[in-house]
Formats: C-alpha cells, sequence, structure tokens
C-alpha cells in the first residue's frame, strides 16, 4: 500500500481528514476492491484496538468517559457474563477472545428474544399497532427535508343541491392537484408546485410568511402562515402534509391503527410494511389513510389518503416519497421561485 | 452466527459512525433488527453479508439523524456498496488475526500506550491528545499512525508463526 493512501486511511480513524481528503480516500476505496479490502483490515483493527482498550480499561477500573447508566449496566453484565465464562476451562478460552461489544450485543440480544417471547403471549394486535405508531412518531421526529410526488386517484363532487354553504363558494377553481410536487422542512415550511395550463403555479411558506406565485399577476406574500395554505389538502381537519410528525400524532389520536404484515422486497430493498388507520366517525378529515414504510428504519416512502376534504369534493391521493435530502437554505422563500423583476404585494 | 459476524459489522458500522459510543448505540440497534428479522434471512446466504446489510439500514437511520450537524463526512453510497462487499469477505480470516491484538498490545509502552489509551479509552482525537501529552496534533496524528503500524506488523507476524493465512 502506497504512503499517501495509508496516510488517508489513518486520517479518516482519527477523524482529521479535510473535505477533499475524504473525497480522495473514497475514490481509492472505489478505485479497486483490494483498496476496499485494505482498508476495511484497517478498519477492523481500529475497532478491535478500541474493544480491547476498553477492556484493559475496565480491569483497571477505567470507563470511556460518559456511558449512560444503561450502558454502565450492560458492562456489569457483560463482566458477569465473562466472569462465569472464566470459571469454565473451554469457555474461559473463548470468553477471552470477546470484546466487551461482542458481549454487549449479544446479552442485547438475548434480552430482546427474551422480551419479544413474552411479548407473543401478552400483546394485541392493537397495542402493537399502537407502539409502532409511536416508533414511527419518535424516528420521524426529526427529519430531512423530503419531496413528494402528488397522484390524485379520485375526486368526488358533490351531489347538486346537497352541499350546504362552502368557504369556497366564489374563490376561483383551485388548480389541479395531481402531478403536484410538494417539498416539506420542519417548521411548517412547504412549497407545492402544480402545473396548470398557463404555466406553474407555485405556493408556499418559509415559516415567517406565506406565499403564492401564480403563473401571471403579481406575487403575493402574507405574514398569515395560513393566508395560503387553502390549497394544501388536509390543512381544514388537523391533517397536514407539510408536517409528516404532526400528522402521525393525528392518527394517533383520532384513528384505529392496524399493522399488516411485513413485505419481502427483493433482497437488497429494505422490507416494508403498511400502518392503515381508520377514522373514529366521530372525528373530521380522510375517512382511511395507508402508510407504506421501512420497517428497519421507519422511512416513510408512500402516503395514501382516503377519502380527503379538499374544499367542496372529496379526493383520495397517494404522496410518494421521492427525495430526501437538504435543499438550499431559501428553497422555501418565495424569490427562489419567480424572476426578481416580478411586481411583488403584500396582503 | 452473530458472535462470529458482530466483529465485521462492528468495523463496518465504525466507517460510518465515528464516535466509538455512538457506534456502541448502533451496534446494539443492529443486534436488535438481526433477531427481529431474523426469519428473513436466507439460509443460502453468508450470514455475514445479511447481518451487514442489515446494519447498512441501521447506520442509515443513525445518518438521517445526524444530517443536519455540520462536518458529518459521510462516504457516498458507491463506496458504502464497495465497502459492505469489502467486510463482508474479510470478516472470517480477519477476526482470526485480530485475536492476536491483545498480545501485541502487550509490548506498548510509555508514551505510545499513553497515547493509545486516550485515543481508544477516552475517545480523544489527535487535537485533544496533544493538549494533554504537550506535543502538536499532526505528531499525535503521526504517531498514532506509527503505533498500529507497529501493532500491524506485530499480528503479521504472530499469524505468520502460528499458520494463519493472511
Amino acid at each position: 500500500m502506497n504512503e499517501a493512501a495509508q496516510f488517508l486511511i489513518d486520517g479518516y480513524l482519527d477523524d482529521v481528514l479535510t473535505i477533499e481528503q475524504h473525497e480522495e480516500l473514497s475514490a481509492w476505496i472505489r478505485s479497486s476492491p483490494q483498496n476496499a479490502r485494505k482498508f476495511a483490515a484497517a478498519v477492523m483493527l481500529h475497532d478491535r484496538l478500541r474493544n480491547e482498550m476498553v477492556i484493559s480499561g475496565e480491569r483497571q477500573g477505567v470507563s470511556p468517559p460518559s456511558r449512560s447508566a444503561g450502558d454502565e449496566f450492560a458492562v456489569k453484565y457483560a463482566e458477569a457474563f465473562t466472569r462465569r465464562a472464566d470459571a469454565l476451562p473451554l469457555a474461559g478460552v473463548v470468553a477471552r477472545r470477546r470484546s466487551v461489544i461482542t458481549l454487549l450485543s449479544t446479552a442485547t440480544l438475548i434480552c430482546v428474544a427474551v422480551v419479544l417471547f413474552f411479548k407473543s403471549f401478552g400483546d394485541s394486535p392493537t397495542l402493537a399497532a399502537a407502539g409502532e405508531l409511536q416508533r414511527l412518531i419518535e424516528l420521524n421526529a426529526q427529519t430531512m427535508d423530503r419531496t413528494y410526488q402528488i397522484t390524485v386517484e379520485e375526486t368526488v363532487l358533490p351531489h347538486r343541491g346537497r352541499r350546504g354553504p362552502s368557504p369556497e363558494d366564489g374563490r376561483p377553481p383551485k388548480a389541479p392537484m395531481d402531478g403536484a410536487t410538494l417539498y416539506v422542512r420542519d417548521g411548517q415550511q412547504f412549497v407545492l408546485s402544480r402545473i396548470t395550463n398557463a404555466g406553474p403555479f407555485v405556493t408556499g411558506s418559509n415559516g415567517k410568511v406565506s406565499w403564492a406565485v401564480r403563473p401571471d399577476g403579481p406575487v403575493r406574500y402574507s405574514k398569515d402562515l395560513n393566508r395560503f395554505n387553502r390549497d394544501l389538502p388536509g390543512h381544514e381537519h388537523d391533517m397536514p402534509l407539510v408536517n409528516i410528525h404532526d400528522g402521525l400524532e393525528r392518527l394517533r389520536r383520532a384513528y384505529d391503527v392496524q399493522l399488516l404484515p411485513v413485505e419481502d422486497g427483493e433482497s437488497s430493498e429494505p422490507a416494508t410494511r403498511l400502518l392503515v388507520a381508520v377514522r373514529d366517525p366521530k372525528e373530521r378529515g380522510p375517512r382511511r389513510v395507508e402508510i407504506s414504510y421501512e420497517v428497519e428504519s421507519g422511512l416513510i416512502r408512500q402516503m395514501r389518503f382516503i377519502e380527503m376534504p379538499y374544499g367542496p369534493e372529496s379526493l383520495t391521493l397517494r404522496l410518494t416519497l421521492l427525495s430526501e435530502y437538504s435543499l438550499d437554505v431559501r428553497f422555501f422563500d418565495h424569490e427562489s421561485h419567480h424572476d426578481s423583476n416580478r411586481r411583488v404585494e403584500v396582503e | 452466527m452473530w458472535t462470529l459476524a458482530q466483529p465485521a459489522v462492528s468495523a463496518f458500522i465504525t466507517t460510518v459512525v465515528r464516535d466509538f459510543r455512538d457506534r456502541d448505540d448502533v451496534l446494539q440497534d443492529v443486534a436488535v433488527a438481526v433477531i427481529e428479522s431474523f426469519d428473513r434471512w436466507d439460509a443460502e446466504r453468508p450470514f455475514v453479508a445479511w447481518a451487514i446489510g442489515v446494519a447498512r439500514n441501521q447506520v442509515g437511520l443513525y445518518l438521517r439523524r445526524r444530517r443536519r450537524e455540520p462536518q458529518v463526512l459521510e462516504f457516498d453510497p458507491e463506496t458504502i456498496d464497495a465497502l459492505q462487499v469489502a467486510f463482508s469477505s474479510a470478516a472470517e480470516v480477519g477476526e482470526q488475526r485480530l485475536d492476536f491484538l491483545r498480545e501485541c498490545l502487550k509490548s506498548l509502552e510509555g508514551r505510545a500506550r499513553t497515547m493509545c489509551e486516550l485515543r481508544y479509552q477516552q475517545d480523544l482525537k489527535p487535537a485533544a491528545i496533544a493538549e494533554i501529552i504537550g506535543m502538536t496534533a499532526n505528531a499525535v496524528a503521526k504517531s498514532l499512525q506509527r503505533i498500529r503500524e507497529q501493532l500491524r506488523e506485530c499480528i503479521d507476524h504472530k499469524a505468520a508463526v502460528q499458520g494463519v493465512v493472511q
């Protein structure tokens, strides 16, 4: 191995590489399987070195810094496990080869197996679904910027003469939602981009003002954050599409939640699962919500809203995750969505 | 099976999760995920490769939580792909050879031992170690590089004597 590559590997292990050096190392790893194996061997030594030093420190009464009470318990558990193994001549040889981390994770496996065994007797499907929903809420508490494609599957218009007065009466028809793109960020920030015959119609909010950029006419904005969100399905009934965390909380409060079996995808694809929520008849909002998510990561891939009130209409629509990454810091400002020479009016 | 796979899985996590304490947490999450999804393991496939695949998903989750924090350098997906294959294949032989590490560590003395303890017991980076022992950060980084090289040579020597293949 050449000195430059070794320098990069060691720099990586000690976390002192610059961005450029990191990219150089990445390119070197990708350039051949042999290089990738060399890097893997170096990391395995680094990783084992840490485990051995922690074991050595534990024996001398030195603990790694800032360990939680749970970790300390686990270390004690692991030590007890080691002592027990050391009492047996053959097991002692095996135990000495194990790192603390092996013992920790093995102990974790045993504990989880026991918990799962007993849970299989005690949990009802409803409790399991509620627990899974809680896990999803926690996993989605802090998310990256997300981009969704909106697909309208069905639009149901009210029967003539049967509907009462609506706040939508007298307003211009809404731009089509099917095929729209929705960008969302924490803090109620969103951009909804729809295509009309006259061009793109973009509405949004940066969390400080809401705004609308129509294909023609002036750009309008308002300090009232709800001023331009009426085009977002669900805003009227506490089912905010722009805030996954709040939407999931709403499901917990007002819906009966059920879990469907895990679906195995291709071997390289993460397994997914469908969570189905049916609205309590006394509540308002979409009659049914289906959420498809990755089992292990909790990443929500698709949300389907069935019979969602939308002005005088009722929609069945789905949001499909297109990407999850940080958009430009100013992406949610209206200035990012129109020419600088457009007239801007405050409402 | 988990005991055999764990060193490679742990090292794979370390390539992405740079803080050792975070690595320990992620490793335990992986252990839980492995047992929860064990019935989806295809026995025709190597267990280590499958477990590393599970680890990759858990690491992805960790990264999503951390991505808003500044200065987190990550490998791109292509590099992770290459490493996933490399760790899967390097697992068995690499682990056998690393069993000699404990013996080799006994040869570390004086400042080298202290630096190793500060780096690996206390999770300190070269700049922090430099302040404690009165060297420059650059000199500490080079010393750590030499220490690992010395340990690697010791392991190679002992493995050769014991007839453990590379």
